[in-house]
């Protein structure tokens, strides 16, 4: 599905560069071949493939060297882009907003829309002129924004904020505090946290561990512990 | 009351539309996160003049879908359709009367929607699929012409998809939430608790998948920093999360320098 969205974005620029009707079509299909990417860096490969289009156009490269450069590129940076922007960009933005709204910070969607935007839109559509002027040269775009060290670095940001998220429980908005001796309670969050963590060595799926925390939450208001 | 009158058959269509809105943000448009619960729930909420409800339901389906990512073939449960899908009945269905316990189960009943989103994305993606293919088939028209109207299509069709599924879902769920106001008290009590721990299931889904270890040290300095302040310091707990942030920023970083 990728693939149409690609050529889509790319058709102006060949239109423009092929003046030949037949010669456009046969460039647009070429463009409509597998591809399959993280979204958010196929901008640098579409960056590089406009500059080698345009290059062929005035004579430059062989037929191959687009195609070529999008299946060298589209794996790497597929890995690369799922890892930095799903595994660690998205959880750190997400995890700081909902610790916020958790102390009563209304505000804290707002908050987490910026700061995952300005790294977000900022890499897109810097990485799109990069590819441009570099014509797919990777290395320059790993160098440029150090994905895999930011990457390790929003981990332990994320898991502090996590651990700090749970140590604030006795201060979390009304609706999410229950009621108890402020030390006891964040000493309890934490070792019921941790029971799930080990719970999770098994693999259990969120819908199993909802479904399963439903049945223990009504076992207690049976027992009248709640 | 009627449950469904023609204000609140209106009311229906109109958050299946910005529900429709909302979700081509997930895969097909842009993709700047309001699909997200904590952005999509408080939306809604804030539509339906309750963005407190919106706002609980955010922070708890965030922390927990969080990182069910879309890696390889599969294909995660749909987030945004539980958060639009557990504000709107939490809301639509219990007017006027306490909604905490109502919020729970609202919340617990998007567990039973996760099957029914994936396999609508699965049927989705084929059809995306063929529609591609069935471009390259020669017909005569330009190919622009006939890519423009892939691409939109591509687009309704994710469209449609959300509004379909909250056309349908939303009333089913309104009577089951409507059903539940009867329930016993005990129920309502277990949910409210319910909503209480949800954000700690969270955690611990997040935790398991940004760590290897049952006990991480990063998590366990995080815990004992915040409980140390909030105990011994009695600041806002605004401020004590915010020096957290702007600490573990500057020790990662710093960690990072230094490796």
């Amino acid at each position: 599905m990728q693939s149409l969205g690609f050529a889509y974005a790319i058709e102006p620029v060949l239109k423009k560069l092929y003046p030949d009707r037949t010669e456009y079509e046969d460039r647009l299909r070429l463009h409509m071949e597998y591809f399959n990417t993280q979204p958010y860096l196929a901008s640098f490969i579409l960056g590089a493939v406009v500059r080698l289009e345009q290059d062929r156009a005035t004579g430059g490269h062989a037929a191959s060297d687009v195609q070529g450069l999008k299946d060298s590129l589209m794996a790497p940076l597929g890995a690369l882009g799922d890892s930095f922007f799903w595994g660690s960009l998205k959880p750190v933005t997400a995890i700081v907003a909902a610790a916020l709204l958790l102390t009563g910070s209304w505000w804290a969607p707002i908050l987490y829309l910026v700061l995952y935007n300005i790294w977000h839109l900022g890499i897109r559509t810097g990485s799109f002129f990069r590819g441009y002027r570099t014509g797919g040269d990777a290395v320059d775009l790993l160098a440029r924004y150090r994905f895999t060290s930011r990457a390790r670095a929003f981990k332990v940001v994320s898991l502090i904020v996590l651990g700090g998220m749970i140590g604030a429980m006795p201060v979390w908005r009304t609706e999410f505090r229950p009621a108890a001796h402020a030390q006891a309670l964040s000493i309890a969050g934490m070792a019921f946290t941790l029971v799930i963590i080990a719970s999770l060595q098994g693999g259990n799926s969120p819908i199993k561990l909802m479904l399963g925390l439903a049945a223990l939450c009504l076992a207690l208001a049976y027992a009248g512990v709640i | 009351m009627p449950l469904f009158d023609m204000h609140m058959v209106l009311t229906i269509v109109g958050i299946a539309l910005l529900g429709g809105i909302i979700g081509l943000d997930r895969t097909a448009v842009a993709q700047i996160m309001i699909s997200q619960p904590i952005v999509a729930a408080p939306l809604i909420g804030l539509t339906l003049g309750d963005a407190t409800t919106g706002l609980i339901v955010g922070a708890a389906l965030e922390l927990i879908w969080l990182l069910d990512m879309p890696v390889g073939a599969f294909v995660p449960a749909d987030s945004t359709v539980a958060a639009v899908f557990a504000t709107a009945i939490a809301i639509l269905g219990s007017p006027g009367s306490e909604r905490l316990s109502l919020t729970g189960f609202s919340i617990l009943l998007t567990v039973l929607l996760a099957p029914v989103t994936m396999r609508a994305d699965t049927v989705i993606r084929n059809f995306n699929s063929r529609l591609g293919q069935r471009i390259l088939t020669p017909s005569g028209e330009p190919l622009g012409t006939i890519l423009s109207r892939a691409h939109r299509a591509g687009l309704w069709v994710f469209f449609v998809k959300f509004f379909v599924l909250y056309l349908v879902l939303i009333p089913v769920g309104m009577i089951a939430v409507r059903l539940f106001t009867h329930a016993p008290e005990t129920y309502h009590r277990a949910m409210i608790f319910y909503v209480k721990v949800l954000p700690l299931l969270g955690a611990a889904l997040v935790v398991r998948k940004l760590s290897m270890k049952t006990v991480d040290r990063f998590l366990l300095a995080g815990f004992v920093m915040v409980a140390v302040l909030v105990q011994f310091v009695h600041a806002p707990a605004l401020m004590i999360m915010l020096l957290i942030i702007t600490g573990a920023s500057l020790g990662a970083r710093y960690r990072e320098r230094q490796a």
